[in-house]
């Protein structure tokens, strides 16, 4: 049997939900396919004991206040999706260990964060001050881009100094701005959050991360990503979409240029004006279309990209209290070396991968788990190819042996006690996300942000490098790269463009 | 005010981006993409869709249990028996009638027999044991099964845990902590247990041979014996109480993990509380659904019908108060995909999309926003009247 709709979205992680409730809302008939049997992907929640842990979110960038709105809450009003957002009281703690180390809180509020990067670095401020200056230029230029196709002379114009960092990674920029090398360490904090270094890492996506966690905080779902993730799904119900899970797409269905639908596993075929797919380039062109409907540019840039970064995460869950164990900080970033190229080094290796975040959700989330207990969680990156050669057996003393690894180095560096009071723990290894989310080899960042293949080139390139007509790709893999707020933001606009394909009959 | 920083860096950088985006893509290989990674090759190995397993061999003990020996069946494409953690349950994949059913069976035997191609499940007579009694009836040495791959909590956490487990296992209970004794003999897991297990005769202790011959094995593991009906010599006699925990403890820190059947957990939580433990230090494992007569205080014996979705089709099945909906599900001939019939794995995560359920407070361990969103687990959840679920669809096995 076929089943007939406009638009087929396949993935249910977050830019497929985004896609799927805003063809909906658009009035097209939308069928969201999803392998799972929950949405979300990573933005989820699970359970152990008394515990509900948040999976992989540490913070939403681009959500605002209701004064002071981000581009996400506007994404969530429209789509009518509304879930209870709680608020990052700081940016972030970062502590260094060793010769050259530090141990600093950073607040929200450009202001406030000048000033606090004044006080730990003399001398900082001029250059903090034009870094906010510059990120406002890049986001002005963006938002100047991303209306259409852009003119040279204006760029020239009113873009200038847009058109002197856009091909530059943060460290460069960050050097002609002047900015001593201890603010330039901190402000390089947030790089994990994306997985490339200052050396490598876009400014323009960096300075713009930066700028929206700091000029308008992060925000945190109450009740954990899931939350989230099925206020998404409702919201495609309610617009007239249907969903349906533990569905798995086997063949992307193609002819002379143009994608038609989907099979699933079971064999049926649903067709469609247009199909959103939420997994990666690298799935649908290694065996889902038909050898001679695979486009040769399509296997050259999957062949020429790198996976991105995959992830570590121990969940534990305290018979203590945040005040008995004497912890303040929502999220500390924690290193033993300050240079984020040095720590990116350690991420190659299975035992040398010193970095982590320790998060605690009851500081931001008071009420998130009973009375008397706290949800800790840390989060190491790992890049691809570390986990690979494991074999069963020594699987479950390896995820133990990181995990100690981060609790011993947490209470060394917070001089904080936990490893007595663990009531619940549970890993997600890189195996673990392969499993949720079907990545390959458990990626969770996408692509490596190389200079060619950061957000900018790759929403540049969105027209020209579609050569199925008819099938978008969205998710961190996708034209806003990783990350909440860009997969959410990628799966809406991917959705605006398949529907202006539609009204306007191609 | 745009463009007031003054940087000294030279704007014709942007005009070299799409060029250098284009040379990266022609310099790349037009080799086929890979097919597979090696992490997702070794999560499969943990978790495969379906294992398909040969009986190899069928062991009785006494009237009412038996052991099955569960070899892969390389002819279905299973070469290899999936890795677990002690204490690990498989679900077996049943046909009985229009039934189609899972049931969970913790794996007796150690961890690293399944590399060596060998999983042992036994399985005991149960009193209403629709799947038991279907499996000790029907099961011959050379049939097919189908399993599930491993899944459950149940398992020693050395960075949670004390080293040192007292067990306390009851009937069929015994068999995770067969396992983890195995480990612990094998050296797979690094910790001691004393186990407590409860039997109503001498003669009706399961594996009792096996257990001695373990506990000679290790000075790790040790097991007492403990028969509720009939005293007899070199036995301890009655029921697990805190005296009787206490007596055998060790000294300092350790956990308590148990495994039975309710009653034993309702009696044994009452004489646990006299020793005061942290909840860290206890340990459940699941042992299936509530009676909800039991825990419902005014519950009638309402029969209702469900209308049931999946995907694109739509069906409507009969459905009862005193009943799960998961087996009501099941007793229609409905594929759910389901795993610890206990209300906390999740995999049964189902749309209530109308009508009313009841679900026992002390099974209902779903994650906040699916009560949001009226999502249940089908396996701890009665119906109150009509309603209308949406199920997942289940991959079928071959």
């Amino acid at each position: 049997m076929v089943k007939t709709v406009d638009v087929v979205v396949a993935g249910a992680g977050n830019a497929g939900l985004a896609a799927a409730a805003a063809t909906a809302k658009m009035g097209l008939s939308t069928l969201l396919v999803e392998r799972h049997n929950i949405p979300g992907g990573s933005a989820s929640s699970f359970r152990r004991g008394r515990f509900e842990f948040e999976p992989s979110l540490h913070e939403l960038a681009g959500y605002g206040s209701p004064g002071n709105p981000g581009d996400v809450r506007d994404i969530f009003s429209d789509l009518g999706v509304n879930v209870e957002m709680l608020e990052v009281k700081d940016a972030f703690r970062t502590i260094v260990t060793g010769p050259e180390g530090y141990d600093l809180v950073m607040p929200v509020g450009i202001e406030n964060f000048v000033y606090a990067m004044e006080k730990a670095v003399p001398g900082s401020a001029e250059s903090t001050v034009n870094f906010f200056k510059l990120a406002g230029d890049v986001g002005r230029a963006l938002g100047y881009l991303s209306s259409g196709q852009p003119d040279p002379a204006v760029l020239q114009k009113d873009h200038i100094n847009f058109m002197k960092v856009a091909n530059l990674p943060a460290g460069p920029v960050l050097d002609a701005l002047n900015m001593p090398p201890k603010a330039q360490q901190i402000i390089m904090t947030y790089w994990p959050y994306m997985g490339t270094p200052r050396g490598q890492f876009s400014f323009v996506l960096y300075s713009l991360m930066v700028y929206r966690y700091i000029s308008m905080s992060a925000y945190i779902p109450k009740n954990r990503s899931h939350d989230m993730s099925l206020a998404l799904e409702q919201a495609i119900r309610d617009h007239g979409g249907e969903v349906w899970y533990n569905t798995e797409i086997s063949e992307l269905l193609v002819k002379d240029g143009r994608c038609y639908g989907v099979r699933t596993r079971d064999g049926s075929e649903i067709h469609s004006k247009q199909v959103i797919a939420n997994f990666y380039p690298d799935r649908a062109f290694a065996g889902m279309t038909p050898p001679n409907e695979t486009p040769k540019q399509e296997v050259k840039r999957a062949n020429a990209r790198t996976l991105g970064m995959s992830g570590y995460c121990v969940y534990l869950g305290l018979d203590k209290s945040p005040e008995e164990l004497g912890i303040k900080d929502y999220s500390v970033f924690i290193n033993t070396t300050p240079d984020s190229d040095e720590q990116q080094k350690g991420m190659y290796t299975l035992d040398n991968n010193d970095f982590f975040i320790m998060n605690c959700l009851n500081i931001d989330n008071p009420g998130c788990s009973p009375e008397g207990t706290s949800i800790l969680w840390g989060t190491q990156l790992f890049a691809p190819g570390v986990w690979d050669q494991l074999k069963p057996a020594e699987y479950k003393a390896v995820k133990n042996r990181v995990a100690k690894k981060i609790i011993t180095a947490y209470e060394r560096a917070a001089g904080v006690k936990i490893s007595d009071c663990i009531e619940e723990i549970s890993t997600a290894t890189p195996v673990t996300f392969a499993r949720y989310l079907d990545t390959p080899d458990g990626s969770i960042y996408g692509y490596h942000g190389v200079k060619w293949d950061a957000m900018l080139p790759r929403i540049m390139g969105m027209r020209g490098e579609q050569w199925i007509q008819g099938l978008r790709f969205a998710g961190g893999h996708g034209a806003r790269t990783m990350g909440y707020s860009s997969t959410y933001i990628n799966g809406y606009q991917t959705a605006q463009l398949a529907a202006q394909e539609i009204k306007e009959g191609r | 005010m745009a463009n007031e920083v003054n940087l000294n860096l030279d704007p014709r950088g942007f005009l070299e981006i799409m060029p250098q985006r284009a040379a990266a893509f022609e310099a790349a290989s037009e080799a086929p993409l890979p097919t597979d990674y090696p992490v997702n090759k070794l999560m499969r190995a943990f978790h495969p869709d379906w294992q398909y397993a040969r009986i190899q061999k069928i062991e009785t003990h006494g009237p009412g249990a038996k052991s099955f020996t569960l070899v892969p069946d390389e002819s279905k494409g299973t070469k290899e028996l999936a890795y677990f953690s002690a204490g690990q349950y498989i679900c077996v994949y049943l046909a009985i009638g229009a039934s189609r059913l899972l049931r969970p069976y913790s794996i007796r035997s150690a961890p690293a027999d399944a590399p060596a191609g060998k999983y042992i499940l036994t399985i005991k007579r149960a009193q209403d044991g629709f799947a038991s009694d279907y499996i000790l009836d029907h099961w011959k040495e050379g049939g097919a099964v189908t399993l599930t791959g491993p899944e459950g909590n149940f398992t020693y956490e050395p960075l949670r845990d004390a080293k040192e487990i007292v067990g306390i296992a009851g009937g069929s209970g015994i068999t995770p902590f067969f396992s983890l004794a195995a480990a612990i003999a094998g050296g797979a897991e690094d910790c001691r247990l004393t186990l407590l297990y409860g039997s109503r005769r001498a003669e009706d202790i399961l594996l009792k041979d096996e257990l001695d011959a373990l506990a000679r094995q290790t000075d790790k593991f040790k097991v007492i014996h403990v028969l509720s009906d009939d005293p007899a010599e070199g036995y301890e006699s009655g029921f697990i109480t805190a005296d009787l925990i206490k007596k055998h403890t060790p000294s300092g820190d350790y956990s308590l993990f148990l495994c039975g059947p309710q009653e034993m957990y309702a009696y044994c939580d009452a004489q646990i509380a006299a020793l005061a433990l942290p909840p860290r230090r206890v340990r459940h494992e699941l042992f299936g659904a509530p009676s909800a007569r039991l825990t419902h205080p005014n519950l009638k014996d309402g029969a209702f019908t469900m209308k049931v979705i999946t995907r694109n089709s739509e069906k409507e099945a009969p459905c009862a108060a005193n009943e799960s909906l998961l087996v009501a599900l099941e007793r229609a001939g409905t594929a759910v995909p389901s795993r610890c019939r206990s209300g906390e794995c999740g995999f049964c995560h189902t749309k209530l999309l109308s009508g009313e359920v009841f679900i026992p407070s002390d099974f209902d361990k779903r994650r906040l926003a699916d009560v949001a969103y009226n999502y249940i687990h089908p396996c701890v959840t009665f119906p109150l009247s009509d309603i209308t679920i949406e199920v997942p669809g289940q991959k079928e096995p071959v």
